[in-house]
């Protein structure tokens, strides 16, 4: 364990001194992976569908905030359909921006968390996504996890069909339209929804026990969460009775239970990924800090702070008084 | 020699300035009913739109069972419909959104108020440090 610790100090301080330089280059190998993983698998468009075109956009992304990775994936994607077939397009279209809408009209800055879903996904893995955002998100992160499980669902649809959606094949008279077989992707999905309700459950357990006073919340947590999902799962696959899936959730559960512990031992004691460099001066100094907070795991916040019980416009002596200060502070 | 007690201070305020202005900004300049106004005015025009977005994905997904009741349908009814639907979804995204913007709220005029806690103090520090400064220059002349 001591090893373990002081290979843990090692990395913070390495963190620490390469910061400027680890955080572009995760940025960039999390989107090379988002694009070659699109190419693989849905890169219909093969004049966008090329290792250098992701690499340039994965280098774009590296320097760019998360916002841009997920326009930039959306807009590759609608492209990839468009040139499997209009209707197919038309549907995706309309798929991101209602989760646009719906999604990230509340939690603008949690694009990586919906696009590692269907990463996870693509890897075998994901039944870590629910486990690692209770442990380090907060409750609203069910949101991403939903987001991303549709999105990867409806793409694998997409690309479990491509054949008969593609824009060469022609629709019979009496056969159902491409329309249908899109949407259907969604709609008659049972697997999706038994998947999406059984990692939003399992998101909201191991978020309610990791806050608990307890001792070892976090790894009662991880259990308690691997073990409803892998239970969850494999009775709704007999339900369902899509028995070939059941090894591979065992499976599949086991390495995410090994990568939750991971993140726990990185993340608990100390929160060094919260790193920061700031710059400030007075009139005798300049100050260049960089600060490394420690973890801590707050309690339950349950002081409630009203502002006035009046509702008027603020103006700028109101909010001088309520912050406490002199209103000329605030020129 | 720095100054630890306002350095600390400096700090915070340079960590509010450097990430959480931007974020924090509304909190500063719209009351609580006018900030969460806004939202709830920007988030009518979007789900409108999400609404006949999902409605739209739903008449793709139905239009041969639309063309076939086309002729047959009763349209005041299924207006009915519409607009029951439209009422409850509505309903939910701006409870949605009331709930999610009050709690942004809060947590961001507590961030706030800390922040001009700190720049006080760092004021007062230095009103301190200049009449020190001012009565030592006195004494000297004196």
């Amino acid at each position: 364990m001591a090893a373990l610790l002081e290979m843990k100090e090692r990395m913070i301080r390495f963190y620490g001194k390469h910061e400027f330089w680890l955080k572009p280059i995760a940025r960039f190998l999390i989107a090379l992976a988002i694009f070659m993983c699109i190419n693989q698998n849905i890169g219909y468009m093969s004049r966008i569908s090329q290792t250098p075109i992701a690499l340039i956009l994965a280098l774009v992304c590296a320097l760019a905030p998360v916002g841009l990775t997920v326009f930039l994936a959306s807009a590759v994607i609608l492209l990839d359909m468009y040139a499997l077939s209009l209707e197919v397009c038309l549907v995706t279209l309309i798929l991101i921006l209602i989760i646009y809408f719906l999604y990230f009209r509340f939690a603008p800055k949690n694009g990586y968390d919906m696009v590692l879903t269907p990463l996870c996904f693509q890897c075998g893995i994901p039944y870590v996504m629910p486990l690692a955002m209770g442990l380090l998100r907060g409750w609203y992160s069910v949101f991403s996890v939903m987001a991303g499980t549709v999105l990867y669902f409806f793409l694998h649809g997409v690309h479990e069909n491509a054949t008969v959606l593609s824009s060469a094949a022609e629709v019979e008279e009496g056969t159902v339209s491409k329309f249908v077989i899109v949407i259907n992707q969604l709609v008659d999905n049972r697997e999706m929804y038994l998947v999406m309700g059984i990692f939003v459950l399992t998101t909201i357990i191991v978020y309610i026990i990791r806050r608990m006073a307890i001792e070892n919340a976090w790894a009662i947590a991880i259990i308690s969460g691997v073990l409803f999902e892998t239970i969850g799962l494999i009775a709704g696959y007999i339900l369902l009775e899509i028995p070939d899936k059941m090894v591979w959730v065992m499976v599949g559960n086991l390495i995410s239970i090994l990568i939750a512990f991971v993140l726990q031992f990185l993340f608990f004691n100390l929160d060094y990924s919260r790193t920061e460099r700031l710059q400030f001066e007075d009139d005798e100094y300049y100050y260049y800090v960089k600060a490394v907070p420690k973890a801590i795991v707050s309690g339950m916040d349950k002081k409630v702070k009203r502002f006035g019980s009046r509702e008027d416009h603020l103006t700028k002596k109101k909010f001088a008084e309520e912050m406490g200060i002199d209103e000329e502070l605030l020129d | 020699m720095v100054n630890e007690e306002r350095l600390r201070h400096m700090l915070k305020i340079s960590e509010f300035d450097t990430y959480e202005d931007k974020g924090c900004k509304p909190m500063t300049q719209y009351a609580r009913k006018d900030y969460i106004s806004l939202q709830m005015i920007k988030s009518f025009i979007m789900g409108t739109i999400t609404f006949f977005l999902i409605a739209g994905l739903w008449c793709l997904y139905a239009v041969d069972m639309l063309m076939k009741l086309v002729n047959s349908m009763d349209y005041k009814d299924t207006l009915t419909t519409v607009l029951t639907l439209y009422a409850a979804f509505m309903v939910l995204y701006l409870g949605a959104t009331y709930i999610v913007y009050q709690m942004k709220y809060t947590a961001g005029r507590r961030k706030v108020k800390s922040y001009y806690s700190n720049l006080k103090q760092v004021n007062q520090m230095y009103e301190r440090d200049e009449r020190l400064k001012n009565a030592g220059g006195t004494d000297t002349e004196s």
